[in-house]
């Protein structure tokens, strides 16, 4: 049993440094105030009532205002990975950390006034 | 009338018409297709996703939708669950359900600083 217990803390000690990183990141609060002073990158083409993207295919940008919070969330994360292509969004997430899109999720998943 | 007015108006009527033909689809079609593929996450309406994770749909623009719904059956949009719900629906059936849920009013709206707390 003694000569175990090392082996059992070992694997124990990794178990939790795998879940460390996960654990961390659902702590991340989104802060809607936080998220209005990131948002001027967004409203250009999501501020505008029909706005279509111009390259590299025209449709309309999706409106964004009400969205549910953590779908914005793992959609800027799928843009930064490229697991999401569009060369735009892949830019802009590019330059957001976890906190920016939790933020930025929750300034925009916000009921209308 | 020169035949070139008559060529260019002819150019435009059929513009016209296949841009009608994008906004193309059925939503009472769509709206029975969703409540078959659709509803279980999205809701019926597309208002009240069953999880946080799950966008609202009601009131999205029609083309993001069938957009969305291509590149899903396409592989060029990848998560796994969309996929292969996406692979099931014919090209009419993705304007259909699109023609559904963004006929639908939900909470969704174009940010305006003005208009967010």
């Amino acid at each position: 049993m003694l000569q175990r217990l090392p082996a059992a803390l070992v694997a124990a000690g990794l178990g939790l440094a795998a879940l460390a990183p996960a654990a961390f990141a659902q702590n991340i609060t989104g802060n809607a105030a936080a998220g209005k002073e990131k948002a001027s990158m967004c409203i250009g083409c999501h501020g505008i009532v029909g706005y279509r993207t111009a390259y590299p295919e025209v449709y309309p940008v999706p409106k964004i205002g009400g969205q549910q919070d953590q779908y914005i969330i793992d959609a800027l994360k799928e843009y930064k990975s490229h697991a999401r292509w569009h060369p735009s969004m892949q830019a802009i997430a590019g330059s957001l950390s976890d906190q920016d899109m939790a933020d930025l999720a929750a300034y925009f998943s916000q009921e209308k006034k | 009338m020169s035949a070139a007015i008559r060529i260019a108006m002819a150019l435009a009527l059929g513009m016209a018409l296949s841009q009608a033909a994008l906004a193309g689809g059925d939503a009472q079609a769509g709206k029975a297709k969703a409540a078959q593929v659709c509803a279980a996450c999205h809701s019926a309406d597309g208002t009240k996703p069953t999880a946080p994770q799950y966008p609202v749909l009601a009131g999205q623009y029609d083309e993001y939708l069938v957009r969305a719904l291509k590149d899903y059956k396409s592989g060029k949009r990848k998560n796994p669950i969309m996929q292969g719900f996406a692979a099931t629906l014919s090209q009419q059936d993705i304007e259909n359900v699109a023609a559904w849920f963004s006929s639908q009013s939900g909470r969704l709206y174009t940010p305006h600083e003005s208009e967010i707390r």
